[in-house]
């Protein structure tokens, strides 16, 4: 009951609303469209407010208590990778190249889902633990890295069966593709560790940690006021792009449109619980969620087309852009706060519990 | 005046391609080129929509004769199959023939 009246409440916040309208505005055909420049300043301004705030609160909370968050999701984000892929290759019958291509990008995170995360639980009046921005940045590459080095691994094996069975073989061929493999990666390690969505949001924690509080309050009506305005305005243009891509859901299938759906609601909600058991807020543990439901599709794109051209990426945009982003922002994320409230209370009570048993030996 | 005859290979891609024909350019020692961003409808659907990844780059390169089927012949052999693109040579002349 309390999950549907959240889900009602969010999809009337303008955030939401300003999705939709631009998924009926590229509906109806309307020539409506956000500037490039604009479309493409805003996700950096995003990045850079999110990494100033989550800079000035690790001024405040210490880097300490990040590290154990911080090994945890990405040791649940590299298992929730392989999981993918297994479940991809096996169930869903995808190839090599697309189940590696998908499962990374539903094990990487997407920087404009955790922006539309932040403002929702603005919009709560709950907080979330800042350093969790170091944890976007390090999670990026994270799930990329792992799913190239199989892949390469994958085709390499290949490679040296083919060798096997035709010795007589053009050899100095074979050699040059493993090598390329190789250099691939470390391509790929480069690219993604220098791409901007890391240098602006691992700048910007850098600059807010130096200038904390104080120094924030001269640009506070940029980067905190008008946080949320900057998200609608994007919002259209998500909402366009989504709307273009619906006709090409038919093309993704029934199954990857199901596991686009089924995939984040069960890796956030296993990200809220263990986000609470390792001692993270409300808002913390949602955002947590948040980080290990949302799918990439900006930085996929950019990355999976050098490391995995063979993926088709018409799936792996779409599925994550048209499905998971939308269910996310609109469905999960309330899901996920109740599913913290939950489980904080019960957290609570049991501390309580404890608390007072103490009291008694 | 006097113009030389050289080849003018035209390669219209996806923008995330763009790195891998630079690269194979590079690779036969050259390093002159023009690239604009483009947009258009082909084989694999509209394209330009959307964000700028998704967008096409026409890459022009001018080079003598000598390079130019081994350019084509490693495009088309790493590209072809993965990427949107289309390729198309044509006779240019130049005033300055060294340059290429």
């Amino acid at each position: 009951m309390e999950i549907l009246q959240l889900i009602q409440a969010n999809l009337l916040t303008p955030i939401i609303l300003f999705f939709l309208f631009g998924i009926i505005a590229a509906r109806i055909k309307s020539d409506l469209k956000i500037p490039e420049a604009i479309s493409e300043f805003l996700p950096i301004y995003l990045l850079a407010a999110i990494g100033l705030h989550g800079g000035i609160e690790m001024r405040n909370a210490g880097f300490e208590n990040m590290l154990i968050p911080m090994v945890v999701a990405i040791g649940i984000s590299l298992l929730f990778t392989l999981n993918h892929y297994q479940i991809l290759r096996r169930l869903g019958k995808f190839n090599l190249f697309d189940s590696y291509a998908l499962a990374s990008t539903y094990g990487a995170v997407g920087a404009v889902t955790f922006s539309v995360g932040l403002s929702f639980l603005k919009n709560q009046g709950v907080t979330s633990e800042g350093y969790l921005a170091a944890i976007l940045a390090v999670l990026e590459p994270v799930s990329f890295i792992m799913a190239i080095f199989l892949t390469n691994m994958a085709v390499a094996k290949q490679i040296r069966a083919k060798k096997q069975s035709f010795t007589n073989d053009d050899v100095s061929d074979i050699e040059m593709g493993l090598q390329e493999t190789k250099t691939k990666l470390s391509q790929v390690l480069h690219e993604s560790i220098t791409g901007k969505a890391i240098v602006i949001l691992l700048g910007c924690i850098v600059i807010g940690y130096i200038i904390g509080e104080e120094g924030f309050t001269s640009i506070k009506i940029v980067f905190d006021g008008m946080f949320t305005g900057a998200i609608v305005i994007f919002m259209i243009e998500m909402g366009i792009i989504a709307g273009q891509r619906l006709d090409d859901l038919k093309k993704v299938g029934i199954f990857l449109i199901s596991f686009a759906i089924i995939m984040p609601t069960f890796n956030g909600v296993i990200g809220v619980l263990v986000a609470t058991a390792i001692g993270l807020s409300l808002g913390g543990a949602v955002m947590f969620g948040l980080l290990l439901a949302s799918a990439s599709f900006i930085a996929a794109p950019a990355i999976l087309r050098h490391a995995i051209p063979e993926a088709k990426p018409s799936l792996y945009i779409t599925s994550a852009l048209g499905i998971t982003f939308p269910y996310n922002i609109i469905i999960l994320l309330p899901i996920m706060f109740v599913v913290s409230s939950i489980a904080h209370d019960v957290e609570g009570s049991i501390d309580l519990f404890n608390y007072i048993t103490q009291d008694w030996t | 005046m006097k113009f030389y005859n050289v080849k003018l290979l035209t390669v219209t891609c996806e923008i995330l391609a763009q790195k891998n024909i630079i690269e194979i350019l590079k690779k036969h020692e050259i390093t002159g080129y023009t690239t604009y961003e483009v947009e258009g409808n082909g084989a694999r659907g509209l394209r330009g929509q959307g964000f700028k990844n998704e967008k096409n780059v026409k890459v022009e390169i001018i080079m003598r004769e000598d390079k130019l089927s081994d350019i084509v012949e490693e495009i088309s052999r790493t590209m072809f199959a993965n990427f949107a693109i289309v390729l198309y040579v044509s006779d240019v002349g130049v005033v300055r023939t060294e340059k290429f």
